[in-house]
Formats: structure tokens, C-alpha cells, sequence
């Protein structure tokens, strides 16, 4: 159990490198390796998406992947959204339209929000509904998040 | 302060500014920021120095004996630094208290265990791997005892007994009468009488609950920091649970990702706690995880068995209603269970004027996780039982649903209300919410396309509901269940800093519904400066203000009484020095739009900060004697709150919000699908402090309810196995089952309120679940089916078709 092993990965931009056990998750290793601490862990079994971080520019449940499955990758976690004190246009529009309450399920959705919008700049109904469909947010009702979603697109589209 | 002291303003007009920019409008959340970009620091991001990490090993029985527990291999894995089992808590701590009280035990087992889940041995160790590893080792003997999982069985002579001593499983019994209710089923002219089966669900906030603890054997204190939904609570029972005075517990409150009544953790903090002491006052976290959460941790309620009547006059009056509760709250009373089943009083009888009614209330234990508190807390199910016999008893009288509601609504002139339970509404109009709702879904053109539909053989249904959301929480209302106490104080300190700018402290934490921002628009506003001049402070229970924080729809309400009542504190100070400085006298000086002044001279005014900076910085310019502080505290309280009767009667909770929700669902009779179609919403919750946080608030509560109504069910077999251990069988809603729904604003203030604000958080649950029940049997009726329990899940919906289709 004791055995580690090296490991290294660009996050938002940045390069880390590591010694870790083989069984250490990625968001056990994000969060409390690199003190990454903006990805949430909500099940720790894959359902809820909280823990959604962008492994090389798709969406994956870092609570059920292993940090040396990372090894070599390029990750994004909701740290790497703002520049500086501004806001992504999905933050800004999170924030104008009121998509988060609590905000603890918020940093993973805008990560599978933002690959959805990395992909495409003008996504159907149904794409975005499949996208927030992969995530559990308690305190919403999902209403306000389609708003910012659409509210984002027209933030990048205008960018 | 001077005993004249000012009422709080209960109208916008009251207040010193004649352009408010904040209050009543969709102010952007000062909160907001910081959640999006990953800054703000819940309980999992906090490391501390020689922290350790717990992982507790727990019961995998119902009900059975503890014979042996060895845990010195554990003991031996390195990085393993303590552990701690019954015998500890035994050693170290009461049991943890419970209403009713008598039901409770310590944090973890002793003896014997009496659900699946409960915590038999806890570990602390430098990481929560070692942790785990560590429970791998450690073995408990277990002689496994016949378990009850039925609340009826419970009730059963020589049923198994959770707590032998005590004689039977019945925590709670009590008729309560208001009313001549006989004399209304005699004279009735029709009885409607059913069953219902509501099952257990829970809150399931995505962050679950976690705690770092630190015993501190040389100063004799215990500091907790973790997601306390309500913190000072958390402080005052650690205190009697450790046998400490409350000045040596600290605990502070971490931002929350969400809680709706169903955070939990006393057990996690007690253990952590215990391990910290264990092991010699390094801080000790327990993150709670999903698994345990699900089996071991807040988040089951509602576990409930109706019969349930109605008595109408021949016109559909109703003359009285019945209600017979079955509870089954599960092992303990550790969860504020019992709170729910007494919190109906508060709005027993709806929006309508039933002169009599009876609550029969039974409160079981039974081998199950012991219930706890969620959104709503017990209203839920109590209106969907209401408002499902409306439905049925106009069904029987051959009035149309929105007509027999009508015909019952309170009128809008009978406010202040005293329903037959004793609560008093402050004020409302139902009919005018009713209309609203009818209006935007167009309800004729609803019926007429229902029928077309159904001649094509479509099963098309229309659920038309109404509710009171009791707002602004007492202790008063729970005093018949063994919670004592009238009024729930929160307090706010306002300052004005040396450079001008404005700080709040608080006693609560963030947790989601966006009361820090109410906060401040509201002083932002009082002092006329922009919202980001002013900064919201949580503090901890040893120097906050006296606080409770958020619960039962107050927390908007009272923080807002609080900062006013600072607010005009404040206020008066700064005038009796402004008074010194004008040499004139304090009743000749105000403030108005942000300057303090001379009244009606505009030329004697200087910036309210001026005031206050020369408090802080020149005391040479000050009148002798006065307080030079620019700061003020406030404890607000609901105003006239009064003890209950043996009946349990109060003026209890403060305000009494109203709505109106109309859906329309599709039953696939073939699939037992449930769709839902359109969703409206009319709602009356007084004045808006932040329209946009109430429109959040009403959408999640829908969601919380659609789950309730189809999805949601923690499922135990015969044995008291728990069947629903992961999401994926505890089924919470997503965006592919929550409608958008269209809703709509009235308003009635609160005459009794501050801003005739009234509480809002937690009405949409009251209503969503009934609206849809209802729907299902508007559209199965047709069909001459009912269908009563809570969820309608598609199996068992099917069922009920498949069965009705072998009957014909």
C-alpha cells in the first residue's frame, strides 16, 4: 500500500509533479495534493458530477479515477476558469442569472458546461439538457442554470 | 438603550431613504464570487496542523448484541493514532439529548445496536486511507436480535423493543382536540375518508456533512468546526454531552453546500471529539461520505402511515378534519423527528376555515436510520393528505376542484386568523393566488383539452393545490413534543469602520439561500451607500450575537429584523454625537438618504461616516459621556409569541405565506409514466427582499418535491436492510424530471414582519407533492383509480394498473 509512484500533469496551465500511491483518486490527489480544493466531491461514486474536472478537454468524474491515470495529462479544474479577479462568461453568467444557491455541485457543471461550449457555439436544447443531465444540483431546480447557460452562449458569441 | 425605543420598520417607507436601490429588487449575490470561482472554504478544504482523519466502522444489523469488539490489530497498522468504541463514549459523554427525550444513546454503540449504519467504532488516523485500512482490521462480534421494521408491527404486543427499558416503542402519543370535531363528523352531510402511505425520503444536500474537532485537555475546551446548519444548537448539546460549560465550546460554522433541515453530524462531531481527546488534542476530520450519509446520516424523514377524514356540510363546507398519524421515526429521537410530526399545527387546516379539527399522533421506533429534520418538516405530507381529500370530497360532491377550495379559503378580511390548531395567520389572500394560478395556465382550455385527450385515450391530469408555508419558526410550537422555549433570537452587529465602510456580524454561514445579501442590501440601503460598501462577518458561537440561524423559513426574516434594529441603534448614536456637533439637541437631527442632518435645514448635513469617524478618531470633538463606538447590536425575535396550551395552541410561527400551484402530468397507463407537462406557480410571500433568491428558492423546492412525489424513496427489507445505499438507487431528481415552471408574484405583506417580509424557503415543498399526487389521480379517475402513497414510483404505479386492467 505504501509504494508510490511519480507522476506529472499540467493543471490549469501549470505543471505538477508528484509522488503518489497507485489507489490515491484523482480528486483526493487535486484536492488535497496540489490543495485544489475548488472540485467537490458529492457521492464519491460517479452519479452526482460535482467532482467533473477536464482531462484533456473532456469532462470525466475525477472521483472515480485514479490520480496516476492523469499522469501526462492536461487538467482543468473550475480554478482555471476566472483570470485574475474576472470572471469566465460562464461564471458571469452563473452569477447573473442566479445558477447556483449553494454553489458546492457549481464548479464541475461549468467545467462539462465549458467542454460543451468548447465544442460547439451554438448547442441544441437537448445538448444542454444532456449536459446538465450528467450533474445533481439540490437546491436549483436546473431552471436558472439553463438561463446561464444560454446567457453564456450569448457572452462568448459577443466576446 | 432608551426604553422609547423605535418599532422595526415594517414597510420600506419606514425607512431613512427616499430611493432605495437594493431592497425588493434582484440584487446580484455578494456570495457569488467567490462560490464560482472555488475560494469559498467549506469544511473539506480546511487542513490543520497534526490533523488527523476518521473513518468509522459501523453496525451491519438491524437490531443485535454486541458481544465482543477487538480492535489490537488495528491498533497496530502504522499511522493508526486512535481509536475509540462504546466503552469511550460511555467513559467520556452522555447520551445525546432527543425530543422526546428518552430516545437517544451515546455516539456510538454500547451494548447493542438498533439500525444498520449506526457508528460501533471510529478511527483516527494521518490519512482517511489509513483510516479505512484500519476498520479493515478490527473485529466486532455480533448476536443478531429480531429486528421491527413495520411502524404498525412496532406497535405490536411482543413486538422487539429498541429501548427494553422503557417498555414499548411508542416515543409519543397524544389527541389533540380543537373544536367540537365530533359534533362536525355528526352533523356532516358527506365524510371523506382514506389512507395514505408516505414514504421515507430526505434532504441529500450534495455536500454531506464533515467536522474537524479539537479537544483541548489543558484549557478544558472543545472547538468544532464544521457545517453546522445551526451552530449554536450544535454548541449548546456538545456542552451537555461533554459536561462542559458553553463558555469552553467553540464551534464555528463553515460555509455549507446546502442543508434543508438534513445536515446532521451530531454523532461524527461527538466521535471526533472523543478521538481528539483520545488522542491527545490533535484536531480530528470526519467527512461524511455519500454511503454513510445515505445509511447513517440526516437523511431520512417522513416515514408515515395516514387515516385521514374530512366532514362537509351538503354546499362542500368543511365542518371538520381528522387526522390520524402513524410516524415512524425510527431508532432514536436524536433527529429532531418528533419536531416534524408537531410542526403541522402550525397550518393544520390549510388555507381554509375548518372550525374543528383532531390530530391522533403516534410516534413509533422501529430498526431503521432515526428520522430527521427536511425542508418543509412535516407539512409535506400532512398538506398532500389535505389536499388530496379536497380533491376526493369534490369529486364526491361533484364540484369542480378550484370551486370546493374557493368555497373554504379564509377571507381575505378575517386576517388575522386563529386556525382551529391555535396558530395565527398574519395575513393573505387565497382566492386572489388561486385566481392567479388559473389564469396563467388558462384552466378551462386545461379541461377542455383533458377530455379531448381522453377520448383519444390519453390520461391527461390536472393537480390544483394550495398551501400556507408557516414562516419565521418558534420553539413554542414544538413545547408539546418535549422542546421547551418561546422565540428563537437572531442577532446582527453593524459597525461603520474608520475609512467609512460598513461591516454585519453574524452567527450563521453560508448556505446557499443568499441571506448574507439580504443583509446587506438591507443596511446598504438604510445608510444609502453601494451594496459593496458593506461586508457580511460569520462568527462563531462565542462571539456572535445571540443567534440561531437558518430553519423553518426565518432566517431572511429575522436577519433582516436584526440589521434594521442594529441599524436604527446604530442610528441613534450617531445623532447624539451628531447632535454635540451641530450643538443642537438629538431630536432635532436625522438621517435621511445617507447624510445626518438638522431637520429641514439641508445646509446643517454632513455624510453619516463623518459621524462615525469622528467617534473613532476625535474625541476631543465628542459631547462628554457618550458611547464612542460606532457599532450596535440587535437580537431580533418574533413579536408576540405566546406559550402553547395542553392542546398545543400558540401564536407560533410569525408569518403565513400562500400559494397556488396548478400542474398538468401525463400517466402512460400502459408504462405507468408519469410526465409532467406544464408547471404554474402563484405565490404570495408578502414583501420580496430579493425577488430573485425567493424564484430560486420556489424552483429548488420544486425540484426537492418532484423527487418526493416519483423518485425518492430510502428502501429497507423485512430485515432492516437498507436497499437504497448509493445514487444509484436513491434516486434524486434531474433536469430530465424538474419542470421549468412559469410563476407569478402577488403580495400580501406581513403586518407583523419587518418589511412585511414573510419566510419563503420552504412552500414549494409543501405544495409540489401534493400537486402532483392529485394530478395522477385526476388523470387516473377516469379509470375509477386512486392511488395514495408517496413516491408514485413507476413500479408502483404499475402495479396498480396491471391490477385494476386483470379486476375489469
Amino acid at each position: 500500500m505504501t509504494s508510490t509512484r511519480r507522476i506529472g500533469m499540467t493543471v490549469n496551465g501549470e505543471r505538477y509533479e508528484a509522488d503518489v500511491e497507485p489507489r490515491t483518486t484523482l480528486v483526493d490527489f487535486l484536492r488535497g495534493t496540489l490543495g485544489l480544493t475548488g472540485t467537490h466531491v458529492g457521492c464519491e461514486h460517479g452519479v452526482c458530477g460535482a467532482c467533473t474536472v477536464l482531462w484533456n478537454g473532456k469532462a470525466v468524474r475525477s472521483c472515480i479515477m485514479l490520480a496516476v491515470q492523469a499522469d501526462g495529462a492536461e487538467l482543468k479544474t473550475v480554478e482555471g476558469l476566472a483570470r485574475g479577479a474576472t470572471l469566465h462568461p460562464i461564471q458571469q453568467a452563473f452569477l447573473e442569472k442566479r445558477g447556483l444557491q449553494c454553489g458546492f455541485c457549481t464548479p464541475g457543471l461549468m467545467l462539462s458546461i465549458d467542454e460543451l461550449l468548447a465544442r460547439t457555439s451554438a448547442p441544441t436544447d437537448t445538448e444542454i439538457t444532456d449536459t446538465i443531465g450528467g450533474h445533481l444540483c439540490r437546491c436549483t431546480g436546473y431552471q436558472a442554470i439553463v438561463e446561464a447557460v444560454h446567457l453564456a452562449i450569448e457572452k462568448l458569441r459577443t466576446k | 438603550m432608551s426604553s422609547a425605543e423605535k418599532a422595526i420598520p415594517r414597510s420600506l417607507a419606514e425607512i431613512p431613504n427616499s430611493r432605495p436601490r437594493y431592497i425588493g429588487r434582484p440584487t446580484n449575490r455578494l456570495e457569488d464570487p467567490a462560490l464560482l470561482t472555488g475560494r469559498t472554504q467549506f469544511i473539506d478544504d480546511v487542513v490543520l496542523p497534526r490533523m488527523l482523519h476518521c473513518a468509522i466502522l459501523r453496525s451491519p444489523h438491524a437490531h443485535a448484541k454486541i458481544t465482543a469488539i477487538d480492535t489490537s490489530a488495528a491498533e497496530k497498522l502504522a499511522g493508526v493514532a486512535a481509536i475509540v468504541t462504546g466503552e469511550d463514549a460511555r467513559r467520556w459523554s452522555n447520551p445525546v439529548m432527543t425530543v422526546p427525550p428518552g430516545w437517544g444513546t451515546h455516539c456510538l454503540a454500547i451494548d447493542k445496536v438498533r439500525f444498520v449504519g449506526e457508528p460501533v467504532v471510529a478511527v483516527a488516523a494521518t490519512s482517511r486511507y489509513v483510516a479505512e485500512d484500519a476498520l479493515e482490521l478490527i473485529t466486532v462480534d455480533y448476536e443478531p436480535l429480531p429486528a421491527v421494521v413495520d411502524a404498525r408491527q412496532a406497535l405490536a404486543v411482543g413486538s422487539p423493543l429498541l429501548f427494553e427499558e422503557n417498555g414499548d416503542n411508542v416515543m409519543f402519543r397524544k389527541l389533540f382536540t380543537w373544536g367540537d370535531v365530533d359534533a362536525a363528523f355528526t352533523d356532516a352531510a358527506h365524510v371523506v375518508q382514506r389512507d395514505f402511505r408516505w414514504h421515507r425520503l430526505g434532504a441529500n444536500p450534495l455536500e454531506t456533512f464533515g467536522v474537524i474537532s479539537q479537544w483541548d485537555e489543558v484549557e478544558g475546551t472543545l472547538t468544532c468546526r464544521g457545517s453546522f446548519q445551526a451552530q449554536n444548537h450544535f454548541a449548546m448539546s456538545r456542552a451537555m454531552v461533554f459536561n462542559l460549560p458553553l463558555h469552553k465550546v467553540r464551534f464555528i460554522s463553515h460555509p455549507h453546500g446546502g442543508s434543508f433541515g438534513g445536515k446532521g453530524g451530531a454523532r461524527g462531531t461527538d466521535i471526533t471529539a472523543l478521538l481528539s481527546r483520545k488522542s491527545g488534542g490533535r484536531p480530528v476530520k470526519w467527512i461524511e461520505d455519500r454511503m454513510e450519509y445515505l445509511a447513517g446520516g440526516a437523511s431520512q424523514a417522513w416515514d408515515r402511515h395516514y387515516d385521514a377524514a374530512l366532514a362537509l356540510d351538503v354546499d362542500g363546507k368543511v365542518l371538520g378534519f381528522r387526522v390520524r398519524l402513524l410516524d415512524d421515526l425510527g431508532a432514536t429521537a436524536e433527529g429532531w423527528g418528533a419536531v416534524s410530526a408537531a410542526k403541522p399545527l402550525t397550518a393544520f387546516t390549510g388555507c381554509y376555515a375548518i372550525p374543528a379539527a383532531q390530530y391522533d399522533l403516534t410516534i413509533v421506533a422501529t430498526n431503521k436510520l432515526p428520522g430527521s429534520p427536511y425542508r418543509g418538516m412535516g407539512p409535506p405530507p400532512h398538506n398532500w393528505v389535505l389536499e388530496q381529500l379536497m380533491d376526493l370530497a369534490a369529486r364526491e360532491l361533484g364540484l369542480d376542484p378550484a370551486e370546493i377550495r374557493r368555497r373554504n379559503f379564509i377571507p381575505p378580511a378575517a386576517f388575522p386568523y386563529t386556525i382551529a390548531s391555535g396558530n395565527e395567520y398574519d395575513s393573505g389572500n387565497y382566492e386572489a393566488t388561486l385566481a392567479a394560478a388559473l389564469a396563467m395556465g388558462d384552466y378551462r382550455a386545461l379541461r377542455e383539452k383533458q377530455a379531448r385527450l381522453r377520448s383519444e385515450g390519453r390520461y391527461l391530469g390536472i393537480g390544483l393545490v394550495t398551501t400556507i408555508e408557516p414562516g419565521v419558526f418558534d420553539w413554542n410550537a414544538y413545547a408539546i413534543v418535549g422542546q421547551p422555549g418561546t422565540g428563537v433570537p437572531e442577532g446582527a452587529t453593524v459597525a461603520i469602520d474608520l475609512f467609512g465602510k460598513l461591516t454585519i456580524k453574524v452567527g450563521f454561514a453560508l448556505e446557499g439561500q443568499g441571506q448574507y445579501t439580504v443583509a446587506a442590501q438591507v443596511l446598504a440601503d438604510w445608510f444609502n451607500v453601494d451594496i459593496a460598501d458593506v461586508r457580511v462577518i460569520p462568527l462563531d458561537t462565542l462571539s456572535a450575537p445571540p443567534h440561531f440561524g437558518p430553519g423553518g423559513s426565518r432566517l431572511g426574516v429575522a436577519v433582516t429584523g436584526a440589521v434594521l434594529g442594529a441599524a436604527q441603534r446604530l442610528t441613534e448614536k450617531l445623532i447624539a454625537v451628531a447632535a454635540g456637533l451641530f450643538r443642537t439637541t438629538p431630536d432635532q437631527v436625522e438621517l435621511r438618504d445617507g447624510r445626518i442632518g438638522v431637520k429641514g435645514n439641508p445646509e446643517a448635513s454632513m455624510p453619516f461616516q463623518e459621524v462615525a469617524q469622528a467617534m473613532l478618531g476625535r474625541s476631543d470633538l465628542l459631547p462628554p459621556g457618550i458611547d464612542p463606538n460606532p457599532e450596535a447590536t440587535y437580537v431580533w425575535t418574533a413579536p408576540g409569541r405566546t406559550p402553547a396550551d395542553d392542546q398545543g395552541r400558540a401564536k407560533s410561527y410569525l408569518t403565513a405565506a400562500n400559494a397556488c400551484h396548478l400542474v398538468v402530468v401525463e400517466v402512460d397507463v400502459d408504462t405507468a409514466q408519469v410526465r409532467i407537462e406544464k408547471y404554474w406557480i402563484a405565490d404570495d410571500c408578502g414583501t420580496r427582499l430579493n425577488p430573485a433568491s425567493v424564484e430560486g428558492q420556489t424552483q429548488g423546492g420544486v425540484a426537492q418535491g418532484v423527487g418526493a412525489a416519483l423518485l425518492e424513496e430510502a428502501v429497507y427489507d423485512e430485515d432492516g436492510q437498507l436497499r437504497t445505499s448509493t445514487f444509484m438507487d436513491y434516486l434524486l431528481p434531474t433536469i430530465y424530471e424538474v419542470p421549468m415552471t412559469v410563476k407569478q408574484a402577488l403580495c400580501t405583506p406581513s403586518p407583523f414582519a419587518p418589511l412585511g417580509a414573510k419566510g419563503c424557503g420552504e412552500g414549494a415543498m409543501h405544495a409540489t407533492p401534493a400537486a402532483i399526487l392529485c394530478a395522477i389521480n385526476d388523470a387516473l379517475a377516469p379509470l375509477g383509480l386512486e392511488f395514495r402513497e408517496v413516491p408514485a414510483s413507476p413500479q408502483r404505479l404499475w402495479t396498480l394498473l396491471r391490477q385494476a386492467r386483470r379486476d375489469r
